[in-house]
């Protein structure tokens, strides 16, 4: 017995033991693998640790502004206010909404809507209830927020265009980053510039990304800015745009579709330039739906094209000014003699017809260039040939990029530089692609193949005007003039093309006499007037042609005409006459100029008495 | 009263009470950004639970002898009402409701458990097959109707302690290996009679990233709190895990990952150092015992204690499931800690009495 209990106290013992040594095995077990945690990933888990609490939120930059030659805003930062609700902080739902929606003047429909989003949005993230307000639509709620625990009013800025329609084509829209925005390193919710100068000028007016670094707690929720580095604005953008001239260019096209532009003689600065019609690049900003974007994309006027620079036209009779420049360049008898025009031309088994079926009898250069006689030009260019034509084209800018900061932009068609017809040209003997006479004598008129954009026939009237320098136009303002060539013109010979050009509004046969021999500023010019299709039989029942079938209307010139300042271009497209529909348009933006010219030296010489002595006002 | 004094084991005093002072400094960290109030009530519970011990420590043992079987009765009735008017709360039903506050009977029947297979072992060794099969009846019964709660935190510690007292009563090492084998072989069985969330959780141990806002976020956000916890931790109050809010059950469950963060390694040692010194104490206590009843009660809650510590420490440092025990004197939490401060109580009564019983194995006694 005394041995079983001796037995069993020392198996006792024995089983002690291994519970002595047990407990250190569990103990070191749990040691070892926080000592894992803690020393050898330690950096691993700091990391993460750092990651769960820091968050770094993106502050987007103002973006830069722009203005007008006169400092007004044609892209300006709204601010504006919304407000917004995180739910799980919100006592009364209800009653909140109810509120705000007194206050705000919600619809039942936008209440019971605002319930659905609520519920379906995590209840420590913010919900957005109303956005665009103004500062007098929250000014009322923001004193009483203490009262409404989980309502935010917040200030933002978005983008407004005060004159949207007007500069819609040079200024252009913005749109939220799309998919490859993002790759490049933006944020979903930042604008870019689309289009026009938004586009062109993106870099500068974008600004810089500022962040903040905040430490936030398991629901997301901040808890502290630990710092930041503040956005930085994009850059104010000045342009050498003048609204006011813009505004009387829209006003005198009235609602026809067309073009504008105008451009300051020496510097090359574009002081308006005008597509009709131009559609709302506020729409952009607000939130774009897609049956407004399909109605513009479908609209059989384009709104979306900027006629300025983007669509090329045959520049019709303007082009006689380039032709006759030929001639005079490679002394053509012709062009230094006379020619007689029978209403006319026959050549091969064809008939090409002056405009003036009775035709102009006698006429030289000037007087070809201000009746605008047709068969004089047939002429000259069957002389002078189509390299000869297309070489002088080029020299005075057309056919090329005029390089404005406004890309897309169109060429332009000078028929030589196409390849195929250069061959068709030089291979009249090909079978297929044969370049006939006639077409080398319909281009020196400014038809067929050729086209141009109206801001290469305005800097085309700017380089007649300023002696023969091909100007880069100039979108911002105070830029220095860039002369991208000088056209090797004899002083003589430019001085005949202006006198003519003079007398097209001076002379009583002048095609822009009516229309511009009354304006304030003298001025000089050439109508064009360029078939759509051939209506020759008929010519009598204009009114019953299909707008689309009308001829387009063209006025290039510059004034005024002894000291030139400025050089314009106006197309309307199907608008009929150059010399009643287009130089009407000139006259109106030549008045504008004018009446802007007298009230800023008015403004000068009234300005002196204005200085107060000191002490006459209390 | 000095020879009372003389009796109290002063080092499981002191490291209990290091533990007191460590675990209420840990718990005012988890609190610190929240709910203040329970750190006050933690303090009070410290309080009542301290007050157990002290009761206890004045109680006979053999008093206990005589609660035991009617205790035991008393659980197992307790657990088989259970499922007919429990109390379902997360999920499992576990509580019965006595009017002013809420039962667990399987707290209760956890102790019972001990006592009685104590008082089994204190006059049998487990060797025979009546020997140890009646303690398993005793155990397999209870065992299966908290598992079906289903509680499978209180399930591992009623089969932890009942292995570790058949172990120290005697269990020949053939038996215990075999058993090993069967139960390594019978974890297919196991899992299939487990519930989902059982075994998302098994499954979550073996790849938390593979649900990280699911069921591995709380392996994962406890396990960055350790590790950037580093050698030397944050700094008290300032670890960013527990501050905002990135622990979960952090005054609970995961209060260990609170001590890791803000205390570093340093912190870490310290307290598995507490423990080791309050195990190893008990476990001398045990075999100084005078009686082997005493040693078996001693071994048990030295087994439970070792169990919560592992289970805990190994779940919040991502080794073991989710398995909610508490850290013994840290987490949060006023029964579990009442309990434990309890069962420390009947440790230090033990120690008494062998004092009282058996002069000349008192510690620091030139004999011993």
């Amino acid at each position: 017995m005394l041995n079983k209990q001796l037995e069993t106290r020392q198996r006792f013992n024995v089983r002690m033991v291994c519970f002595f040594a047990a407990t250190p095995v569990f103990l070191g077990l749990l040691l070892f693998q926080i000592m894992q945690l803690q020393w050898f990933e330690h950096e691993k888990y700091q990391l993460q640790a750092d990651q769960n609490r820091l968050n770094i939120i993106p502050l987007l930059p103002v973006r830069g502004e722009i203005i007008d030659a006169q400092g007004k805003g044609l892209a300006i930062n709204h601010i504006d206010y919304r407000v917004t609700l995180i739910p799980e902080r919100v006592k009364d739902l209800d009653a909140t909404l109810h509120t705000l929606a007194q206050a705000l003047h919600w619809t039942d429909d936008k209440v019971r809507l605002l319930h659905k989003r609520i519920k379906h949005t995590r209840p420590d993230r913010s919900v957005l209830l109303d956005d665009k307000l103004k500062w007098s639509d929250v000014s009322p709620l923001s004193a009483r927020l203490h009262h409404y625990p989980g309502i935010n009013v917040e200030a933002g800025s978005y983008r407004q265009y005060p004159f949207a329609e007007l500069t819609s084509h040079i200024i252009g829209y913005l749109s939220l980053a799309n998919a490859g925005d993002v790759d490049d390193g933006f944020l979903p919710s930042e604008f870019i510039g689309r289009t026009g100068i938004e586009k062109s000028f993106e870099t500068s007016l974008h600004g810089h990304l500022g962040h903040q670094r905040e430490e936030v707690d398991a629901l997301g929720r901040r808890i502290a800015v630990i710092n930041s580095k503040p956005p930085i604005m994009g850059e104010t953008i000045q342009l050498a745009l003048d609204t006011d001239i813009q505004q009387a260019a829209s006003d005198a096209l009235g609602e026809r579709t067309g073009a504008v532009v105008v451009m300051d003689v020496h510097s090359g600065g574009v002081i308006a330039l005008l597509s009709k019609p131009g559609y709302d690049t506020n729409r952009f900003i607000t939130g774009l739906e897609s049956a407004q974007w399909q109605s513009w994309l479908n609209n059989p006027e384009k709104p979306l094209l900027n006629r300025a620079t983007q669509a090329a036209y045959p520049p019709a009779s303007t082009f006689k000014l380039v032709t006759g420049l030929a001639g005079l360049d490679h002394g053509s008898h012709l062009a230094e003699g006379s020619s007689f025009c029978p209403g006319y031309i026959e050549f091969s088994d064809r008939k090409l017809h002056c405009w003036k079926r009775r035709g102009h009898d006698s006429v030289n250069l000037h007087k070809a260039l201000v009746e605008s006689c047709d068969v004089y030009f047939y002429q000259l260019a069957d002389q002078l040939g189509m390299g000869i034509i297309s070489d002088t084209a080029q020299a005075w800018g057309l056919g090329e990029k005029t390089q404005i900061d406004l890309a897309p932009e169109s060429r332009g068609i000078i028929p030589a530089q196409s390849p195929y017809m250069m061959a068709a040209i030089k291979n009249t003997q090909s079978r297929r692609k044969k370049w006939f006479r006639g077409e080398t004598m319909i281009t020196g008129i400014g038809q067929g193949a050729l086209t141009t954009t109206p801001l290469q026939i305005a800097r085309l009237a700017a380089a007649i005007a300023n002696g023969g320098s091909i100007l880069k136009p100039q979108v911002l303002a105070h830029i220095p003039a860039e002369v991208l060539h000088q056209v090797k013109v004899k002083p003589e010979h430019l001085q005949m093309i202006r006198s003519a050009m003079r007398d097209v509004v001076l002379s009583n046969k002048g095609t822009a006499h009516r229309a511009l021999n009354k304006a304030v500023w003298t001025s000089a010019g050439k109508t064009g007037t360029a078939q759509v299709i051939k209506l020759s039989k008929n010519k009598s029942i204009d009114k019953d042609i299909l707008r689309h079938h009308k001829d387009h209307a063209w006025f290039m010139g510059y004034a005024p005409y002894e000291n030139p300042q400025i050089a314009i271009a106006v197309f309307v497209e199907h608008g009929g006459h150059g010399g009643s529909d287009a130089a009407p348009v000139a006259a109106a933006v030549i008045q504008a100029m004018a009446t802007k010219q007298a009230r800023a030296s008015d403004a000068q010489v009234n300005n002196k008495p204005l200085i107060r002595k000191p002490g006459s006002d209390s | 009263m000095k020879r009372a004094l003389c009796s109290l084991d002063w080092i499981l005093l002191a490291s209990l009470l290091s533990l007191a002072a460590l675990g209420l400094c840990v718990l005012y960290a988890a609190v610190y950004q929240g709910d203040m109030g329970l750190w006050q009530k933690q303090l009070i519970f410290w309080g009542a639970g301290m007050t157990g011990f002290l009761i206890l420590c004045f109680v006979p043992l053999r008093f206990l002898g005589l609660v035991s079987w009617p205790m035991y009765s008393i659980g197992l009735l307790l657990l088989m009402l259970i499922p007919l008017i429990g109390d379902v709360h997360m999920g499992a039903r576990r509580w019965l409701d006595i009017g002013f506050t809420n039962l667990q009977p399987s707290e209760i029947m956890k102790w019972a458990m001990m006592f009685v297979l104590a008082s089994w072992f204190a006059t049998r060794e487990a060797r025979g097959f009546v020997n140890i099969g009646t303690p398993l009846l005793l155990v397999a019964v209870p065992a299966a109707l908290i598992l079906s709660q289903p509680d499978l935190g209180t399930t591992l510690v009623l089969l932890f302690a009942t292995v570790a007292l058949l172990i120290a009563a005697g269990l020949p090492w053939r038996i215990f290996a075999a058993a090993l084998v069967l139960g390594i072989a019978s974890l297919p069985v196991l899992w299939h009679f487990m519930h989902d969330y059982q075994k998302q959780r098994v499954l979550t141990l073996l790849d938390p990233q593979s649900d990280p806002l699911g069921a591995g976020y709380h392996v994962i956000q406890s396990s960055i709190a350790i590790g950037s916890g580093g050698l030397f931790g944050k700094g008290f109050l300032q670890g960013t895990q527990a501050r905002l809010h990135f622990l979960p059950e952090q005054h609970t469950d995961f209060i260990f990952s609170v001590l890791a963060e803000e205390g570093g390694l340093i912190a870490v040692i310290l307290l598995l150092g507490l423990y080791a010194t309050l195990i190893s104490r008990i476990l001398l206590i045990a075999q100084r015992a005078h009686s082997r009843f005493a040693s078996m009660l001693c071994i048990g809650i030295a087994s439970i204690f070792t169990l919560y510590i592992t289970v805990n420490i190994g779940m919040v440092s991502g080794i073991f499931p989710v398995v909610g025990l508490p850290l013994p004197f840290i987490s949060y939490g006023g029964s579990a800690l009442v309990t434990m401060l309890a069962a420390l109580g009947l440790v230090m009564r033990v120690a008494i009495e062998s004092y009282e019983k058996i002069p000349w194995q008192r510690p620091g006694s030139p004999l011993a």
